[in-house]
């Protein structure tokens, strides 16, 4: 317990960062959580970590917190869960409460809505960059590759939600590497 | 009021599948039917709370639990949003990890991995969408933007696509931290529009 003092506090930390400058929900806090967690610290590696967020897609709840509580929990336990969560939430909690105090004696500022429509497409980039990463360990063969379309297809075009593709993604993994196992 | 407060943010936290937005409009209707805030009031704190960085969620319990409730009110929504699902996120943990080595399961998580990055490419495509950079209606077209249009429909706002397509290349050429390019983009936005 006393030698996890110094971890508990060091996920804290790193996950206030991530909420502290992840703009645009829990996909937005993607590339971060990859950075920080797989490429900084070298907590969780960089497979395990595209099957968490697969995981975390299929619960109910903030995607942003889900992946927070999964990550700690995978680092350090329950305790870990919760030092994850609390340090995603504290940003919120202190930038969100001065606003809300701040907005109604000020009011909205161009500068304001400027800044904020240079950060959004940097946002866009971003995760653009996420998926690519992911991809990189996810894209194995032409099949993965062909998964992955139909996947973006289906979620774009035919606005399917993220449990049923994540349902076809099991299912067509089991069936193609049963059909590879039989031919070898 | 507080317990009530906890029971609706739990309820919406538990609806609310991939993605904070989708609560939105289950939150007008708790929130209206209790005569708790206005549908402007609503979208006052979503705009808030969507311009705040961290999760979209948490940052819409905070707005509105104060609203409500002050900061009692704050700390009633926030254990609403946490407590359910990190009981579920972590018993579902606990037996991710004991089976992960499973040979299903990985052939699952084979499948799996390719949708996912469908999806986050997905996410990307949605928050262009959703903000007037690509494919936009009048209504949504940024201000100052510098749109591109192909018979009258909005193809693209130029400036947004070429911050893009910049993060993108500072992130996969160099080692720059993605905080930095984000505060970066904010400056140039300062400029640009």
């Amino acid at each position: 317990m006393k030698n996890k003092r110094p971890l508990l506090l060091d996920i804290y930390i790193t996950f206030l960062k991530i909420g502290a400058f992840s703009f645009g929900g829990g996909y937005a806090m993607i590339p971060l959580i990859e950075r920080e967690v797989v490429v900084n610290k070298k907590w969780i590696d960089k497979e395990k970590i595209v099957d968490i967020f697969a995981v975390v897609e299929s619960l109910p709840g903030a995607v942003a917190l889900n992946s927070s509580a999964f990550v700690g929990y995978t680092i350090a336990g329950i305790q870990g869960a919760i030092a994850a969560m609390l340090g995603n939430l504290t940003p919120s909690v202190i930038i969100v409460l001065l606003l809300s105090i701040l907005i109604s004696s000020v009011g909205s500022n161009p500068s304001i809505s400027a800044v904020f429509n240079g950060i959004r497409p940097a946002i866009v980039g971003l995760i653009a960059y996420a998926a690519y990463r992911i991809g990189r360990a996810a894209i194995k063969d032409y099949i993965t590759v062909i998964i992955m379309i139909i996947a973006f297809i289906g979620a774009v075009f035919l606005k399917i939600a993220p449990i049923p593709l994540i349902v076809f993604g099991a299912i067509s993994g089991i069936i193609v590497k049963k059909i590879q196992s039989k031919k070898l | 009021m507080l317990f009530n407060i906890f029971l609706i943010f739990a309820k919406l936290s538990m609806f609310c599948f991939g993605g904070g937005y989708v609560m939105i409009p289950i939150i007008l209707e708790e929130l209206e039917k209790n005569g708790w805030a206005t549908a402007a009031e609503v979208i006052d704190v979503v705009a808030i709370a969507g311009m705040s960085p961290g999760p979209i969620v948490a940052n819409a319990a905070v707005g509105f639990g104060y609203k409500i409730a002050g900061v009692p009110g704050v700390l009633a929504a926030l254990l609403g949003i946490t407590i359910p699902c990190g009981i579920i996120v972590i018993v579902v943990a606990k037996f991710f990890l004991k089976f992960y080595e499973n040979d299903k399961i990985q052939s699952a998580l084979y499948g799996i991995r390719a949708v996912i990055t469908g999806i986050i490419f997905f996410a990307a495509v949605k928050l262009a969408l959703e903000n007037g950079i690509i494919g936009a209606s009048e209504n949504l077209f940024i201000k100052n933007g510098y749109n591109i249009f192909v018979s009258s429909n909005q193809l693209f706002e130029l400036k947004s696509i070429i911050i893009i397509v910049l993060s993108f290349l500072a992130l996969l050429k160099t080692k720059i931290h993605p905080i930095f390019i984000i505060c970066i983009a904010g400056g140039v936005g300062l400029f640009l529009f």
